[in-house]
C-alpha cells in the first residue's frame, strides 16, 4: 500500500515558488488500479514522481510498502526504485541504442539477478505483451504501440510492487491506447497495483478508483469528470499555466 | 522489508555487453577517441622510451669527482717561453693553493668532447686488429687528480714519468687501463690482465701496471666510452691544460684564485678556457637535455589534448543522454551505476585505443630503432603505456560521469 498525508512540494525558481502540491492526501490500498486525472499543471505528475521516489516533497510524510520515504538516501531510494516500482513514461523512454532485450535487461541489471535469472524474466516479459520475436530489433523500428509495451514489460520484468504510468497512451492512438490499457488490466488483474495518470476520461472510467487532482490536491471523484479534463484530447494537449503559480 | 539481496558487484552485471553494443552503434566519436589515444600511447611511450634511454646514458658516471673538478688552459706565447718549466712551476704553483686536493697537466678531459685515441692490441703485427681507446697523457698525481680508484697494480711513480715532445709517436713501456678496457682485452679476466703486454702502434710493447675501476673517454657519444688507457707522460708543449681537484665546496673560489695566480707568475703565457667539469658535463649533454625538454613538452601537450578530448565527447554524450540517465535512475540506477556506466564505456573506447597503440608503438619504434640504431623497447613499456593511457581516461571521464549522476531521475517523466 501506498500513503501520503500532507505532501507539501514547492519548486522554487528564481524568483517564482510553485506550490505543486499542498496538503496531498492519498492512502492507495494493494491491488488498486487508479486512474488520476486533473488539468494540466494541477500536479499529477509531482504526485506521481514523488509516489516514485524520482522527487522529494518539503513536508508530510510517505510510506511506500510499510517504509518511510523521509529520510531515505539517494541509495536507498534508487534501490526501493528498482525492486518495488515500475514505470511506464507517455514517450516510452526506451533507450535507442540498446534493443529490446537489452532495453527490458537495463532494470534487471541493477537488480543484481543472474544471466539465467535476467533471460527468463526477460522472454517472459516480452512475450507476454506480444513481442518475444523481436528481441533483437531496436526501439526505432517499432510502433508507438509496440514501444510502450515493451516499455510495460521492462517495468514489470522485476515483478514490482507498483507499476506508475504518466499518460502512458498520451502519445498513441486510440486502438493502440485501448490495447495498451487491456494490457495494464490484465497487469493490476495479477496483483499489480497501478497509479496511471491520464488525460483520457474513458480510460479512467476503466480503472477501478478515480481521483482527481487540482490545484496541487487530491479530490476523490465517482465516474463523472470535469468538464475541463474531459475535453482534452491528448493530441491537442498543450501545457498550460498551472493555478498555483 | 527491502530486497536482501543487494545489487551485485560481479561484472555480469556491469553491464558490459549493453555498453558495448551500444557503442557499436555511435562509433564514429567512439573511434575517434579511441584512435586519439592510440596516437597518443604510440608517441608517450616511444618518447618515454627515449627520454629513459638518453637519461641513462646522461647517468652514467665519468669516474671522476665532477663536482669539484675544473681544468685550465695555458699557451706560452714569448720567445723565452720554456713549456716544462713553466709547467712544472705552475703545477707546484697550484698543488701549493689552500683548497687544492691534487693537480695534474693532461691532455685531455673525461666528457669534453675532445682528445686523442690510440689502438691497443693482445699481440704484435700489422695483421692483428686493436681496441680502441682513449687516452690520458698524467703524471704521479694523475690518479689523484682525477679521483680514479685503482682496483689493481700500482700508481706510476715519478721515474716513470717521461717528457713527450710534440712529434713524438713513441710511447712510454707502462700502462694503466681502465677495468672495462682489460675485459675488452682479455675477455673474462678482468684484473688478471695487470702485468700483461699490450702493444701499441702495432708492435711497441706496454706493460699494464694498473686497473682502475671507471674512467670515461671524452666523448660522452662513443659506444666504447669506458675504453680508456693512462699513459706516464708530461707533455713539453707550449699549450699546456691543467685539471685540479679541490676540496668539497672550494671549487669556485679556487678557480679564481688558480687563474689571478697564474696570470701572476708567468706574463708569457695566456690562460684561457677555464671550465668546472660540471659545466662540461652540461655542455656535453646539452643536445640530449634539449631533447628531452622537447618530448617531455610534446608529451604533456598530447596527454592533455587527449584528456580533454575525452572530457570532451563524454560531456557531450552526457548531454546528449540527459533523458537516458533520467530514464535509468527511474528504473533503478544508484548514481554509482551511472559513474560506472561512463567509465567502463571509456574503458573500452580506451581498451580499443590501447591495442591499437600498443601495435603503432611497435611500428614507431621499429622505425626509431632503424633510424636512430637504438635498442629495441623493453617489453613492459608496452603494457605500462595500456595502463597509463587507461588511467588518463579514467580520470578524464570521472568529471562527466559524476555531472552525469547527478541528473535529477526526475528528468525521466519531465523532459520530452
Ligand atoms: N522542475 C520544475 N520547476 C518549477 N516548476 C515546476 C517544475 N515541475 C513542475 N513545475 C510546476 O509544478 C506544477 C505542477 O506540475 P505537474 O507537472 O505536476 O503538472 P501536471 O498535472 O502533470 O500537468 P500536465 O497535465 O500538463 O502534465 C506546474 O505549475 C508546473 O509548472
Ligand atoms: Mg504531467
Amino acid at each position: 500500500m501506498l500513503t501520503m498525508k500532507d505532501i507539501k512540494k514547492i519548486y522554487r525558481t528564481d524568483s517564482i515558488e510553485t506550490h505543486a502540491l499542498r496538503d496531498f492526501n492519498l492512502h492507495v490500498n494493494e491491488g488498486d488500479f487508479v486512474a488520476v486525472t486533473g488539468p494540466s499543471g494541477s500536479g499529477k505528475t509531482t504526485f506521481l514522481n514523488i509516489a516514485g521516489l524520482l522527487e522529494t516533497f518539503e513536508e508530510g510524510r510517505f510510506e511506500l510498502d510499510g517504509v518511510d520515504i523521509s529520510h531515505q538516501n539517494d541509495a536507498a531510494r534508487s534501490r526501493l526504485r528498482n525492486q518495488k516500482i515500475g514505470f511506464v513514461f507517455q514517450s516510452f523512454n526506451l533507450i535507442p541504442d540498446l534493443n529490446l532485450f537489452d532495453n527490458v535487461d537495463v532494470p534487471l541489471r541493477y537488480r543484481g539477478f543472474s544471466r539465467q535469472e535476467r533471460k527468463k524474466r526477460i522472454e517472459h516479459n516480452l512475450e507476454m505483451v506480444g513481442l518475444g520475436n523481436r528481441m533483437k530489433h531496436l526501439p526505432a523500428q517499432l510502433s508507438g504501440g509496440q514501444q510502450q509495451r515493451v516499455a510495460i514489460a521492462r517495468a514489470l520484468a522485476g515483478e514490482p510492487r507498483f507499476l506508475l504510468a504518466d499518460e502512458p497512451t498520451g502519445n498513441l492512438d486510440s486502438s493502440m491506447a485501448q490495447s495498451v490499457m487491456a494490457l495494464l488490466k490484465d497487469i493490476n488483474a495479477n496483483g499489480t497495483t497501478i497509479i496511471m495518470v491520464t488525460h483520457d476520461a474513458g480510460l479512467a472510467t476503466q480503472a477501478n478508483r478515480n481521483i482527481h487532482v487540482s490545484d496541487g490536491k487530491v479530490s476523490e471523484k465517482a465516474m463523472s469528470l470535469s468538464p475541463e479534463a474531459a475535453q482534452f484530447k491528448p493530441s491537442q494537449h498543450k501545457r498550460v499555466v498551472g493555478l498555483s503559480e | 522489508m527491502t530486497d536482501s539481496k543487494s545489487p551485485s558487484f560481479f561484472a555480469e552485471n556491469w553491464e558490459i555487453g549493453p555498453i558495448f553494443r551500444a557503442l557499436l552503434r555511435n562509433k564514429v566519436g567512439a573511434m575517434l577517441i579511441a584512435l586519439q589515444i592510440a596516437f597518443t600511447m604510440t608517441i608517450v611511450v616511444n618518447a618515454i622510451y627515449i627520454i629513459v634511454e638518453r637519461s641513462d646514458k646522461m647517468q652514467r658516471p665519468s669516474g671522476i669527482d665532477e663536482a669539484n673538478s675544473f681544468y685550465i688552459s695555458s699557451v706560452g706565447f714569448s720567445h723565452d717561453f720554456n713549456s716544462l718549466v713553466t709547467t712544472q712551476e705552475d703545477l707546484n704553483l697550484i698543488r701549493s693553493l689552500d683548497g687544492v686536493i691534487d693537480a695534474v697537466q693532461i691532455n685531455a678531459v673525461p666528457l669534453s668532447g675532445s682528445g686523442w685515441s690510440m689502438s691497443l692490441q693482445t699481440q704484435p703485427g700489422t695483421e692483428f686488429d686493436g681496441t680502441g681507446t682513449a687516452v690520458y697523457m698524467i703524471d704521479e698525481h694523475g690518479l689523484n687528480s682525477l679521483d680514479v680508484a685503482l682496483v689493481a697494480g700500482e700508481n706510476f711513480s715519478p721515474t716513470d714519468i717521461q717528457t713527450r715532445q710534440s712529434s713524438q709517436t713513441h710511447w712510454p713501456d707502462k700502462v694503466i687501463i681502465t677495468l672495462a678496457m682489460a675485459n675488452r682485452l682479455f675477455p673474462d679476466e678482468g684484473l688478471a690482465a695487470l702485468g700483461k703486454t699490450v702493444y701499441i702502434n702495432d708492435i711497441e710493447p706496454m706493460i699494464i701496471t694498473g686497473i682502475v675501476d671507471q674512467l670515461q673517454a671524452p666523448w660522452v657519444g662513443w659506444d666504447n666510452v669506458e675504453n680508456v688507457m693512462l699513459t706516464p707522460e708530461i707533455r713539453d708543449a707550449k699549450s699546456s691544460r691543467y685539471f685540479v681537484r679541490t676540496k668539497p665546496g672550494q671549487r669556485d673560489r679556487v678557480m679564481n684564485e688558480v687563474e689571478s695566480q697564474l696570470a701572476k707568475s708567468n706574463s708569457g703565457r695566456i690562460l684561457r678556457d677555464m671550465r668546472s667539469v660540471e659545466g662540461t658535463r652540461l655542455r656535453a649533454y646539452r643536445d640530449n637535455s634539449a631533447m628531452i625538454s622537447i618530448l617531455v613538452t610534446v608529451m604533456t601537450i598530447l596527454v592533455i589534448v587527449t584528456g580533454l578530448g575525452i572530457v570532451g565527447l563524454a560531456s557531450f554524450s552526457v548531454n546528449q543522454r540527459k533523458k537516458q540517465i533520467g530514464t535509468r535512475r527511474a528504473l533503478g540506477a544508484s548514481q554509482l551505476s551511472i559513474v560506472r556506466y561512463f567509465m567502463l564505456e571509456n574503458f573500452l573506447i580506451s581498451s580499443a585505443g590501447v591495442v591499437i597503440g600498443a601495435a603503432l608503438t611497435i611500428v614507431l619504434n621499429i622505425v626509431l630503432v632503424d633510424a636512430f640504431s637504438l635498442d629495441p623497447i623493453a617489453w613492459y613499456y608496452i603494457p605500462l603505456g595500456m595502463v597509463a593511457l587507461w588511467l588518463v581516461g579514467q580520470l578524464a571521464v570521472f568529471g562527466p560521469a559524476r555531472k552525469a549522476a547527478n541528473i535529477a531521475p526526475a528528468l525521466a517523466t519531465r523532459s520530452v
